[in-house]
């Protein structure tokens, strides 16, 4: 139903094949589609969660990690609350990228945005990335970590409430309905728009 | 019904009792809907027992009727049904949404102006709903909603309304990723519902402003995304494309772009058009640009055409920013702009072309100092140039001279050996530049065509060091100068002037003025680049082309003189000069004959034209090396030229054909060798242009000044005239002396210095004049020690020490 009191919306970023529309597929629909395709531009998934008593609904937007789609996944940072940067922790050049990554969110998200930092793809034998490499450079950039697998559907559901909450924290800090304009208000929930102040 | 009118008065209690009358006994609402209020009664009617029942129209009816009549419920009205959609979408019972939508649109449509805001509200509410739910279904019926309800006008502002949602969620359906079918049928949907929003959005100032770069960021790049696609399979898809079109995602996209270009205005060209160039950079799609070029042609097409010049301006820009870039992309990018310039050169003016040009040229210097001579960089620069003259093509004529004159403007000079090879190869780029232009331009009038200040430069380049220079000068005179289209046929030195075919019509009286005016420099510079002993055949046969051009485009008496002395003036060059080789003499022959063989052909003059066939096969049996073609080396046995002298066009015997036909040929008779003018008139401007060349101290020019000996166009004569005994005595003389007498006298003399001359070996003439010239000596030595090695040959030539000589010895002479 649709009573929600929040709405926010998380932005997936991070090179093609680290896994952001399984993370994605398995947090919304709960499943893990072998033999996704790369996403094309980005997609676009729904979450409603409980936190504490509260509705919130999570506007996810899944972005195409391929170079070529750079300029229209680009414009999806901007109105973003909460960035999900994704590295495969089997694969050394997505870690390698994510100074790129930061640079770039930047440059087009806004200040206040939220960043979390998650290795995927903790299922895999072949770890390339040290959790200890990860948190460092987590905490280095001031980000939340986590180290995932959507295939097991590990610390998925964790990440996403994690989310849902600080932000909630966050917009309750900052209770005062103040306009943004970065949020959209048709939405019933007009006094959710202020949330997105940077966490300390 | 009439129980419905009460609704003006609502109370409970009446709605109560109005539908337990109204109310079908078999609704599924039973007998609790008595306790609701009525509206949610009526929405609740509208649904079916079975939602592949489909809505109940009459109820619908009922419930349009009651919107319109209570206005005021409307926003309640929407409410509801849209937390009934909601509810319904949680329990997929994906039948009722579509019912509710289809109520939702229905009662949107009836809706009047005044109560829809309140509606709209819950309406996108539930739009957007639709658009989250994963069901494709769903989707396409919510944009097909929201662009029913974007072609609605409405009239009150509604300033809190946000469509940030709908971009994001209509530009991620563009690009949908799913299995073909619905694939096509989500980026259609989300390609239309971009258009409604655009649509929506742009006509009103007071909603969000649909232009800024958030928006456009989206919107551009999922189009492009969508029209890429058509490029890339259109061969194989055409076929079925048309029938179905307007539902093809590619060509709804492109409908759609040209739509949003359409209504850009001036401020929002840039914001469009950067996502645009992001897009090409990033999908790498300058490399093969025919996607490049079809949209950019798009854009040109629908954008207002007043504003089409930004379009080329940003691309420019956008060539500078890639300057970094390989030579392919720029070339590219150099070749779309060569595409689409064309579109926008009727829409520009003034100082804005001048700007396009002058950055075209400088992006064509930018190549030329820092890529030497890659294959690729070359390809830039034919881009480049390409580029130039599509854009010159499509402006009007007089801006073309402008333009001409500009790029001329450009050339550095001076044109001293000194420079580097960048100077020069810049130099032969904005000459194939300039020739490009001049191409495209069609000369009406000589006089319009070749204005003063764009003449002198053009043949103060004709006399470049470079020969090749010097090829493409008169390539240039070449075109500018054809107007009948001969050029094609005179390209080749010939002797058969009746196979040519030409083209001749009479001259118009301001080209002869022109020719009257301008004809001596035009003479003087051509005979002065045929000293040059770097001349190769085609520089030659170049001159003999423009010669003969000029003389099919002003075929009149007049200029055959002019031409006839000329000619005359070659071949005396040709036999005198030292510093030619004999190759080149030989050329030098051969263009004299024929020009002799093709002047009266076309000015009809039956005895001279009998006079060169007979020199033709007289040279044929005795001196073929002669005659065309030209070669650069010739056989070791050819004779020289003055051995042969009855092979030579003979100054007299031409004179009398001349007069056999009537012609004046008085003019030809009196002057010396090569002059291209007599005194008066056309001496004074042709001297006076001299002058001018002469102070710009170049070294061909200070060399062209000594190569003329005529009296008249003597560069000494200025310096002269002060030195001149201009007393009382020989002032009085002159008022009181009668003027035939004088002209008498003055005929006379002149007749004499040129059988002096003729005759008298050159010697003796240094010997009769020795003890007199001293300063000009001087003066004369100043300017050999200006003067280059090489040059310094060419200047001990008898010729150079005549003109002090002549002076000298026949002071009078310059009395007029």
């Amino acid at each position: 139903m649709d009573d929600y009191k929040f709405l926010f919306k998380v932005v997936l970023v991070g090179n093609a094949g680290v896994g952001k529309t399984c993370l994605v597929r398995r947090f919304t629909q709960g499943l893990f589609p072998p033999g996704q395709g790369a996403t094309i531009g980005v997609d676009f998934m729904i979450k409603t969660v409980d936190v504490g008593n509260e509705k919130v609904k999570l506007q996810i937007w899944d972005t195409a990690g391929q170079e070529r789609f750079r300029s229209i996944t680009q414009s999806y940072y901007r109105s973003a609350h909460a960035l999900i940067l994704v590295y495969d922790i089997s694969c050394q050049p997505t870690f390698d990228c994510l100074p790129d990554w930061l640079r770039e969110i930047e440059e087009y998200a806004s200040s206040k945005v939220l960043r979390v930092l998650v290795g995927n793809k903790i299922d895999r034998d072949d770890r390339e990335i040290p959790i200890q490499v990860g948190e460092e450079f987590a905490e280095r950039h001031n980000m939340y970590f986590l180290e995932t697998s959507a295939k097991e559907s590990d610390n998925v559901e964790r990440l996403f409430m994690q989310i849902a909450e600080d932000l909630m924290k966050q917009a309750r800090m900052t209770n005062v309905p103040r306009y943004d304009p970065n949020s959209y208000n048709v939405d019933s929930s007009s006094q959710e728009s202020s949330c997105c102040s940077r966490l300390t | 019904m009439a129980l419905l009118k009460c609704c003006f008065d609502p109370g409970e209690v009446a709605e109560m009792f109005d539908t337990l009358y109204q109310n079908d006994p078999g609704c599924c609402c039973g007998c609790c809907s008595a306790f609701r209020p009525r509206y949610k009664r009526l929405v609740d009617s509208i649904f079916p027992v079975y939602p592949q029942d489909g809505l109940v129209k009459s109820n619908m009816e009922k419930l349009t009727f009651y919107s319109l009549s209570s206005p005021e419920k409307t926003d309640r009205i929407g409410e509801y049904l849209y937390q009934r959609a909601a509810r319904d979408i949680y329990r997929k019972k994906y039948g009722f949404v579509i019912i509710a939508m289809e109520a939702m649109d229905q009662l949107l449509l009836a809706c009047h102006a005044p109560t829809l805001n309140l509606f709209v509200e819950s309406f996108l509410k539930m739009v957007q709903k639709l658009l989250e739910t994963t069901e494709p279904d769903l989707q396409i019926l919510a944009t097909q909603s929201f662009v029913k309800f974007a072609n609605i006008e409405e009239d009150t502002p509604s300033y809190h309304r946000r469509y940030d949602f709908f971009v994001s969620k209509f530009s991620a359906m563009c690009h949908s990723g799913d299995s073909k079918e619905i694939r096509d049928k989500i980026r259609t949907a989300g390609i239309k519902g971009l258009q409604a929003v655009v649509r929506k959005t742009v006509s009103d100032d007071l909603v969000e402003n649909i232009w800024e770069p958030v928006h456009m960021d989206k919107i551009v790049p999922s189009l492009l995304f969508n029209m890429q696609d058509s490029s890339f399979h259109k061969d194989q898809r055409i076929a079925d494309d048309v029938q179905e079109d307007g539902t093809d995602p590619p060509m709804l996209a492109e409908t759609c772009m040209r739509e949003l270009v359409g209504r850009a205005s001036f401020g929002h060209i840039r914001v469009v058009l950067r996502p645009v160039l992001r897009h090409f950079d990033l999908h790498k799609l300058w490399v093969p640009n025919e996607f490049a070029i079809h949209t950019f042609r798009i854009i040109m097409f629908s954008i207002q055409a007043q504003y089409s010049y930004t379009v080329v301006e940003i691309l420019m820009a956008h060539l500078d920013e890639n300057v970094k870039s390989s030579a392919t992309i720029r070339t590219s990018i150099a070749e779309v702009l060569s595409k689409i310039i064309a579109i926008a050169a009727g829409e520009s003016v003034g100082p804005t072309v001048l700007e396009i040009i002058n950055s075209l040229l400088n992006h064509l210097r930018d190549s030329v100092k820092n890529g030497t001579c890659q294959a690729d960089e070359k390809q830039y620069q034919e881009a480049l140039i390409n580029a130039l003259g599509e854009f010159a093509n499509h402006l009007p004529d007089y801006q073309k001279i402008e333009i001409m004159m500009f790029i001329m403007s450009k050339i550095p000079f001076p044109l001293v050996d000194n420079q580097t090879p960048a100077d020069n190869m810049l130099q032969s780029i904005l000459l194939k530049s300039l020739l490009k232009v001049g191409t495209k331009y069609q000369t009406i009038h000589l006089n319009t065509t070749f204005p003063v200040s764009f003449l002198e430069p053009l043949l103060r380049m004709s006399l470049a060091p470079d020969p090749e220079m010097r090829l493409l000068v008169q390539k240039i005179l070449h075109t500018l100068i054809d107007r009948h289209g001969n050029l094609e046929k005179l390209s080749k030195l010939a002797l058969n002037i009746a196979d040519l075919d030409l083209n001749i019509e009479k001259s118009s009286r301001p080209d002869l003025i022109f020719i009257n005016k301008h004809g001596p420099i035009i003479y003087d510079a051509l005979y002065t680049s045929l000293q040059m002993d770097s001349n190769t055949p085609e520089n030659i046969e170049a001159v003999y082309t423009t010669l003969a051009l000029l003389c099919v485009e002003l075929n009149s008496t007049e200029t055959v003189i002019d031409l006839l002395q000329l000619l005359l003036g070659i071949q005396s060059l040709a036999l005198s000069s030292t510093a030619l080789s004999a190759a080149q003499k030989f050329n030098l022959h051969t263009l004299v004959i024929g020009l002799l063989v093709l002047i009266p052909d076309v000015v009809n003059i039956q005895p001279l034209s009998d006079y060169a066939k007979r020199l033709v096969e007289a040279r044929k049996e005795e001196a073929p090396h002669c005659l065309p073609d030209m070669l650069s080396h010739y056989p070791g046995e050819c004779e020289p030229a003055n051995k042969i002298p009855h092979l030579l066009v003979d100054q007299m015997a031409v004179c009398d054909y001349l007069k056999a036909s009537g012609i004046d040929s008085s003019r030809l008779s009196q002057t010396s060798p090569y002059g291209a003018g007599g005194p008066g008139v056309i001496a004074g401007s042709q001297r006076h242009s001299w002058m001018e060349t002469s102070a710009r101290g170049s070294i061909m020019e200070i060399q062209s000044v000594h190569e003329v000996d005529s009296a008249a166009s003597s560069p000494g004569l200025a310096r002269k005239m002060p030195e001149e005994d201009l007393t009382f005595e020989s002032m009085k003389k002159v008022l009181t002396e009668p003027i035939e007498v004088r002209k008498e006298a003055e005929a006379e003399r002149r007749k004499q210095i040129s059988q002096a001359f003729r005759t008298a070996t050159f010697s003796e003439l240094v010997r009769r004049t020795q003890p007199k010239h001293d300063i000009l000596q001087n003066r004369l030595n100043e300017i050999f020690k200006s003067l280059s090695v090489t040059d310094a040959g060419n200047v001990e030539e008898p010729k150079g020490t005549q003109i002090p000589t002549y002076e000298q010895n026949f002071p009078e002479l310059f009395y007029y």
